[in-house]
């Protein structure tokens, strides 16, 4: 299985959610309301949790089945023995899949190790946590990080392939790259055609205020959806 | 509902597949994780972010409680997600046309599965069996994919340059500025907020500027 490439990691969690409601709304229904209702980009939750890439939340209602004829491996000779009894006939129609409990999904992809973060995450968005797996089974044993990582690991499927087509670098890296890429695209417009003296002391300056190799220094913030800020 | 997160699209697709043909899929996912050049062509598809297959066993959905009705299913079922940029017609059309046959091998063993080509059928089975993102969350929704490779790529390049050249004398610094912009120029140039290029980004913005215009509103009592 393969949840991990180089330093990234797939994260997929899908946690039953109870079958109650409250007034006319489902649990499930409920759960996706307050999913709705989250801020998004620089304000989601998720902007706070360390080393998030990307992040999802969806219900799983139920799944799929196209009713069309079926054609199975059995199918052909299905509808022979359908001369003999009509339970054949009926076997070679594709079956109907109902799920029994609706499920709240989590998919992320982050940078580092698992329990690092899952821990991180329980310490900067505890409440929202709640709010949204307080509806799921055997969530009433999480109390504390550690309940919580072993919690979500009960609910965890392994990813069978895993593509990391962007880069695995830890996102503060990410986030002061795109910061320089911005910045010294800007520079580099703005001072086309000085002499070189002028050019260098005017670099100089700029690399003074961007700091490069400080990743603690002006970068992009997570999930910075303005230039503004 | 927001499929969309800044640049970043998030598809989540779930297709039920016949228990004991998932074997094959697990295999055949088991090889193109050894072996990466299998990939190639997904590569080539420089507007992925991050891609998954996950394949569910039929007893293997999480049962986590004794007062949790136990699943009783006929069917397997392999997730797919993805984060993309670009529109749900673009993505889905270029892996259409670069790597047909490497997506009729990661599908083939799901349950009606039309193959790739041609593209209608295609359309409808990925529309039919999608389910929408309640909450999609970007770290960096002003960057596309390639925003962030050729990022990389130009810190690594100035930090270098700036290590050999920050006090050398201007003219070899102007010549040496010069060519770095040179080896930088595919990967040099500025991010902007997205672009709306779906219906489902159109209100997601639309909703923004409205929470907006509502913070500074002044307090109206009728």
């Amino acid at each position: 299985m393969s949840n991990v490439s180089n330093n990234a990691y797939a994260l997929t969690v899908l946690s039953p959610i109870k079958n109650d409601h409250i007034g006319e709304l489902s649990y499930g229904d409920i759960v996706r309301n307050k999913l709705i209702e989250w801020d998004v980009d620089e304000g989601s939750p998720m902007a706070k949790v360390p080393q998030t890439y990307l992040a999802r939340y969806f219900i799983l209602d139920d799944v799929f089945s196209e009713a069309l004829a079926g054609g199975d491996f059995w199918g052909t000779s299905y509808d022979i023995l359908a001369f003999f009894s009509d339970k054949f006939r009926r076997r070679a129609l594709p079956k109907i899949d109902q799920l029994k409990s609706r499920y709240l999904v989590f998919s992320s992809n982050f940078h580092g190790d698992l329990e690092i973060y899952l821990r991180g995450m329980w310490a900067v968005m505890q409440k929202e946590i709640k709010e949204v797996w307080g509806y799921c089974y055997a969530f009433d044993h999480v109390h504390d990080a550690d309940t919580f990582i072993a919690y979500i690991k009960k609910c965890q499927l392994n990813a069978a392939l895993f593509f990391v087509g962007s880069t695995d670098d830890s996102l503060e890296e990410q986030l002061k790259s795109l910061y320089l890429k911005q910045e010294f695209s800007k520079f580099a417009v703005e001072h086309q055609g000085l002499p070189a003296m002028e050019l260098q002391k005017a670099y100089q300056a700029f690399i003074r205020r961007v700091e490069p190799t400080n990743l603690a220094g002006p970068s992009w913030k997570p999930g910075q959806s303005t230039l503004c800020k | 509902m927001s499929n969309i997160a800044g640049k970043s699209y998030a598809m989540n697709v779930i297709t039920p597949m016949r228990w004991y043909m998932t074997w094959i899929n697990k295999l055949i996912f088991w090889i193109a994780q050894k072996f990466p050049s299998t990939l190639r062509g997904l590569v080539t598809l420089s507007l992925i972010h991050y891609a998954r297959w996950v394949i569910i066993g039929r007893n293997q959905l999480p049962h986590l409680d004794k007062r949790q009705p136990k699943e009783d299913l006929h069917y397997s079922y392999m997730l797919f997600f993805s984060n993309f940029n670009g529109s749900w017609e673009q993505y889905v059309d270029s892996f259409t046309f670069s790597i047909p046959r490497g997506l009729d091998l990661f599908w083939k063993w799901n349950i009606r599965y039309p193959h790739s080509v041609p593209l209608t059928p295609f359309h409808k089975y990925i529309q039919y069996n999608q389910i929408e993102t309640n909450h999609y969350y970007n770290a960096t929704p002003l960057a596309s994919s390639n925003d962030v490779k050729s990022a990389k790529k130009l810190k690594a390049a100035l930090i270098e340059f700036d290590r050999k050249f920050n006090t050398a004398v201007p003219d070899q610094f102007l010549d040496q500025y010069n060519a770095l912009l040179r080896n930088l120029q595919g990967d040099l140039g500025d991010m902007r907020p997205t672009p709306i290029v779906s219906m489902a980004a159109a209100a997601v913005s639309k909703r923004r500027f409205e929470d907006e215009k509502k913070l500074h509103q002044p307090n109206v009592n009728i």
